[in-house]
Formats: C-alpha cells, structure tokens, sequence
C-alpha cells in the first residue's frame, strides 16, 4: 500500500517535469513559423544531448559523493580534442570525409572511443591524485577542481594552440534531410539517438544491476551503504571515471556537431551541466534529462529570437525551480 | 567593587592603551607614506602602474576575503560585480557629451545600487536552499555578464571595448592627470581597506567568524545565520564594484576579457588562497606576490626556454605561463591551506602557547 502511494507520488513528480518540457516546446511557436521551429526544436534537442552527456556524470558524482567536479567540463573539452586528433589522422587516410559509410561509421566510433580512453584516464588521475585528498570539504573540492579545470584548459592550449581548430565530419552523418519546408541535419538526429540510449542504458543500469542498486543507495545514505560492507570510495571511483567518459563523449559529438573544437568549449558547456543539474536534482539521472531538454530548447528558441538573452533565460529557468522547487524537479525530496 | 569591566570592554581598553605603541600601527603608517611617496620619488610610470593595479587589486581581494574566508560562502561572481563598477563609469563617460567629476560620483552610486540589488538576488535565491548553489548560481550570472558585455553592442561596445573621454582633471589633458587619479585611488582604496578592517572587527565580523566556526552553534546562541551571512556578500560586492570604478579610471578603458573574463576571478582565488582566508593583511601579501610573479615569471621561462631545444611544446609551456598559476594553486590548496599570513598566524600562536606552557 504505501509502496503504491509512493510510487504513483514520483510519477506524479515525473511528469511535472515532462509537462514543463513540452509546455516549453509549444510556446514559441506562437511567434514563428512552423520550419524555423522544427529546424530549432531539433538542434534544441540535440544541444539537450550534449549538455546532458556532461551533467548525468556531474550529477551521480555530486549526488553520490556530494563532490562537485568543477573539471567536469574539462572532460568534455578533452574529449573533443581527443577525437579530432584521431578523426584528422583518419581524415589524412581519406577514411573521414571522402570514405565509404563503413569507413565513415568506423572513424566515428574510433573518436568517440579515443574521447571514452582519455576520460576515464584524466578521470582517474584527477580522482585517485587530487579529489581524493580532499573527500568531505567542500569549499576545498570546488576551489581544487577548479584550478585542475584552469590546468587542464592550459594543458590543452599547449597541445593543440589556443585557437579554434576545424573539425571534419564523417560522410555518412553529414548533409541533412529534408521534408516538404523543413530541413533536418542527419548529425543531430544521431545525436539525439545517442542521448536517449545513455539515458535507457544508465537506467537500466541503476534500476537492474547489483552495482546500480549499490550506488542508488549511496545517492541515499552512503553511511548505511558502508556500513553494510561497500567500499563506497571504489565505487564512487567507478561511477566518476563514467561521469568522465561520459563527458569526454559528449565532447566528441559535440564537436561533430560545432564542426570545430576550442580550448573554451569545456567552460561553455560546464555552465549549462551546471543549470542542468540544479533543475533537474544532485544524483538524478531523469532528473538531468528533463533538465537538459529545457535548457537546450529554451536556449535554442531564445537564441533565434534575442541572441544576447539565450543564456539568461535558462538563468531565469534555474531561479525559478529553485524558488519553487529548491531540490530540483527529480531531487531527493 | 568588583571589577565590572566585560571582557569586549577590557579588549577594548587594552587596545586604546596601546594604540600608539603597538609595532603594527607605525609600519602601517610607514606603508601608507610610502603609497604616498612611490609617484614623487620614482618616476618611472611602469612602477606606479604597478602600484596602482596592486592598490585596487588588493580592495578587490580583501572584498573576496570577507566573502570566502568570514563565510565560507563561494562566490564564483566577484569579478561581475568589479566589471559593473568598471563598466558603469566607463559607459557614464562614454555615452555623457560632457564628462564632469560629477559623473564619477553618479557612476559610484549606479554601480553600487546594481551590486547591491545584484548580490541580494543572488543570496535570495541561492543561500535559502544551500550554500553550494551560491557557487553555481553565481558561476552562472557571470558568465551571463560576460556574454551581455561581449554581445550587448549598442550598449557596450561589444569585445572591442569601451575607450572613454575622463573630466579634465584625471585626463591626460592636464600634466598631473596621472598623479591626480593616483592619489584618489589611493585614498578610495585606504578608505575601503580600513572598512573592511572595521567590519571584521566589529561585533558583526565576531559573529560571523563564529558562524563560519560553526555554524549549528552559531545558530542555537540564537543568532539568524541566515541574514548574517548575507551582510557581507553584499558589502563585499558593493566594495568590489567601487573597486573596480578605480580600476577603469586606472586603465583609462574597459572591455570585457580584461574584466568579466574567469580568468580574474582565478586570480582573484590564487591572491586570497595564497595571503591566506578570513585575514586581512593576507589579501595584501597575496595581491603582491602574485603580481611580483607575474612580472617576473614569463621573462624566466623564456630565458629557461631558451636553454632547451626548440620544440612546440617546450615553447608552450614557455608561454603559458598561466599554467604555473593553476598548478601554484593546486599545490597551494592541497600542502599549505593557509596561506602565508595564516601560516605566520599560526606559527606566532603555537610559539605563544609554548611559552605560555612554561
């Protein structure tokens, strides 16, 4: 009995956030025409993907942890300068832009794969050598990971030179479809795929598996958790070197996306992980794709519209769910 | 009768007494004649660049101090509200046909009444809920600001920046434009400085050092964390936006990199961590260290880099120096939390107790 009651609450708090999002979807379209806004709704979505690639990561981490990796975004850019090294070398072979679309498939799974490698190795040194000196204090962690993040885009600079670099697209992902007025880039619909099959893959993950039960519970209580005989350190380890990878893959496809990767595109996306996961809740991983839809969308729709205001109004977004909801939309209550 | 005197009253007693005699007030007052001295007996304008920057640097950080090191709050905003002080003078001498003096005391007065509503909104919204979406929600105004500075072109010029026309008397059309505008940075900023030294003193400042000390106790004396934890959010911000009217006046233009950009706002942590938090005289030591370094560090690596074979990555980390910073900072925060006042507070109290023990 209570077990229903409980359950049919969350369902009631989860389709909260769902009304927001498609509420937030319909209402431009009173002011522009029907091709912009499907144009518009479809790179909202995706860009949703991306941010979410780097918020779900920040969000277990913090819900499990209360850790909150300020490098979190140098991840991301890491990832996507991890793939253009390999996608360029692969575009010297002629594998990337002018290849077969088993060539062009292969080197982006070798991008991402490249993006996934050095995550998780960043991800584990900045673990195992910095966080981990500073588990418990907050002020500390945010104030270290912050000038690992600053080392790290420096770090970058180094490399790869400070300045933009052009990213090429594999083949069989670039030009767009088209029906009747609206145009339909193919790289996002992928984008869009992939995004969803994190999120039902990490669900499926949490809700099924012994480990994902172990770490639901340490978003609850890790004392308990502990005290029941888990090492909660290593699998918070686990669980960050995922974030990481996580990350650095959103990093990659974004940078598929952008057609360029910068030394200032992990900052960029690190605020939006941070608006994404104040709204949707620290440690929810539905919780950060409802968010992430509406600040994509919303920031896409204001963009088209007022350009300087995009970011304010997933600012203002943020504001409000704090006032009404200080937890977050799917925030442990 | 016994002795009626309150401990706070004897403390204070005790320091009327020494007042004068006490070391610290007279290498105070030696460092103020030298502040005063620097324009007139050296004349080189690199040196009194240096020491204007490290003046208004050092009200900007010791803002920051009362914000992290009195409260533990983050505030990841500091330099947004520096950039609206700069911004507001900046764009008051810009858009007026007419720059007077006057203007200047209406750009303090905008400045401060946006910081003021600004840092008010933030704590409204953030503190309520939990001291760690003060950080986010911070990080992400911010980062608004910077974006509205850069794309906001009719306003503000966008990232070519603002080159503004002063008032006469601090412009380059007067001989002493220079010594004037130095001489009112420096007493704006002796001013600020010694505010804040009064605020941490004051029965306001014990009360915050006893919140951030702990804060459950603070609260079951019956203070209301709370509302004392946004008084010096909003006082630090107010001063850091003054801060920053002295900074454009200074530079004689603003665009966005050199004020809204994060990178001041990792400087402005690397001062506070490296003087040390919740100490004063730290933000001086920090602000001086940190710009000692940074004259002489790029010329350094240079002369290292040129010991070695030329590769581009050598010849990269030969010119990020900023890498050094980041990497300073960390080995800061994770060997020596202190900083280097506290640290020689610490010492002092330690050697103190010894001998007291004895």
């Amino acid at each position: 009995m209570s077990s229903q009651t409980i359950l049919s609450q969350e369902n009631i708090r989860k389709n909260y956030g769902w009304l927001i999002v498609i509420g937030l979807c319909l209402l431009p379209l009173l002011k522009m025409k029907f091709d912009t806004y499907m144009t518009l709704t479809i790179a909202g979505l995706a860009f949703g993907m991306f941010i979410f690639l780097t918020a779900v990561g920040l969000s277990v981490i913090f819900g499990l942890m209360d850790v909150l990796n300020m490098a979190h975004g140098a991840f991301f850019a890491f990832g996507g300068y991890a793939s253009y090294t390999v996608i360029s070398k692969l575009g010297g072979f002629g594998w990337v832009d002018t290849g077969t679309t088993g060539q062009s498939w292969a080197s982006f799974g070798l991008g991402i794969l490249a993006a996934v490698v050095i995550g998780i190795i960043l991800g584990f040194i900045l673990e195992r050598v910095i966080i981990k000196k500073v588990y418990g204090d907050h002020l500390k962690q945010i104030l270290i990971t912050m000038g690992s993040a600053y080392v790290l885009v420096e770090i970058i600079k180094i490399i790869w030179g400070p300045n933009d670099e052009q990213v090429l697209v594999p083949a069989a992902f670039d030009g767009s479809w088209i029906f009747g007025d609206v145009i339909i880039t193919k790289y996002r619909v992928v984008a869009i795929a992939v995004g969803v099959l994190v999120l039902i893959i990490a669900q499926l993950i949490l809700k099924k598996t012994k480990i994902g039960i172990i770490v639901r519970a340490g978003v609850e209580n890790k004392e308990v958790v502990q005290a029941i005989g888990y090492n909660i350190n290593k699998i918070f380890t686990g669980v960050f070197l995922v974030g990481a990878a996580l990350a650095a893959i959103g990093g990659a496809m974004f940078s598929f996306n952008k057609l360029q990767v910068y030394p200032g595109m992990g900052d960029e996306q690190f605020i939006f992980a941070i608006i994404v996961v104040v709204i949707g809740g620290m440690g929810s991983i539905a919780g950060s794709f409802i968010g992430a839809l509406m600040v994509g969308l919303a920031y896409n729709y204001v963009s088209f519209m007022v350009p300087p205001l995009a970011l304010g109004i997933d600012i203002i977004i943020m504001a409000v769910i704090l006032l009404i909801k200080p937890k977050g939309l799917l925030g442990q209550q | 009768m016994i002795n009626e005197l309150t401990p706070v009253q004897q403390d204070r007693l005790n320091e009327q007494k020494t007042r004068y005699t006490n070391k610290g007030f007279w290498l105070q007052l030696i460092f103020i004649a030298c502040l005063i001295l620097v324009p007139i007996v050296i004349p080189s304008f690199r040196v009194v660049d240096m020491v204007a920057k490290i003046m208004i640097m050092i009200v900007l950080v010791a803002s920051y101090d009362l914000i992290l090191g009195y409260t533990g709050i983050l505030s990841f905003a500091h330099h947004m509200f520096w950039g609206i002080g700069a911004y507001s003078v900046a764009l008051l001498f810009y858009h007026s046909t007419n720059p007077s003096a006057y203007l200047l005391i209406a750009a303090i007065i905008i400045a401060v009444a946006l910081s003021f509503v600004l840092s008010l909104l933030l704590t409204m919204f953030s503190l309520r809920v939990q001291a760690i979406f003060f950080a986010l929600l911070s990080l992400a105004v911010a980062e608004f600001a910077l974006i509205l500075s850069e794309q906001w072109t009719s306003l503000t010029m966008g990232e070519d920046g603002v080159n503004f026309p002063l008032p006469d008397l601090l412009s380059s059309a007067s001989a002493s434009g220079r010594m004037v505008t130095y001489y009112l940075i420096l007493v704006i900023s002796l001013f600020l400085f010694f505010l804040l030294m009064r605020f941490v003193q004051s029965p306001l400042g014990k009360v915050l050092r006893a919140i951030k000390d702990n804060e459950k106790r603070a609260t079951a004396m019956g203070y209301k964390t709370l509302r004392y934890k946004i008084v010096p959010i909003v006082v630090g911000s107010c001063i850091a936006a003054i801060s920053g009217i002295l900074f454009a006046l200074w530079l004689r233009f603003v665009d966005p990199k050199t004020v809204f950009s994060s990178g001041v706002m990792i400087f402005v942590l690397l001062m506070v961590i490296i003087g040390g938090l919740g100490t004063m005289w730290g933000s001086i030591c920090g602000v001086v260290i940190i710009y000692l370094a940074q004259t002489w560090l790029p010329d350094l690596l240079k002369v290292g880099a040129s010991l070695l074979p030329p590769h581009p990555i050598i010849t990269g980390l030969a010119e990020r120096w900023m890498l050094y910073f980041g990497i300073m900072f960390i080995l800061i925060m994770l060997f020596f939390p202190r900083g280097v006042v506290g640290t020689i507070q610490k010492y002092l109290h330690e050697k103190k107790v010894a001998q007291l023990k004895k």
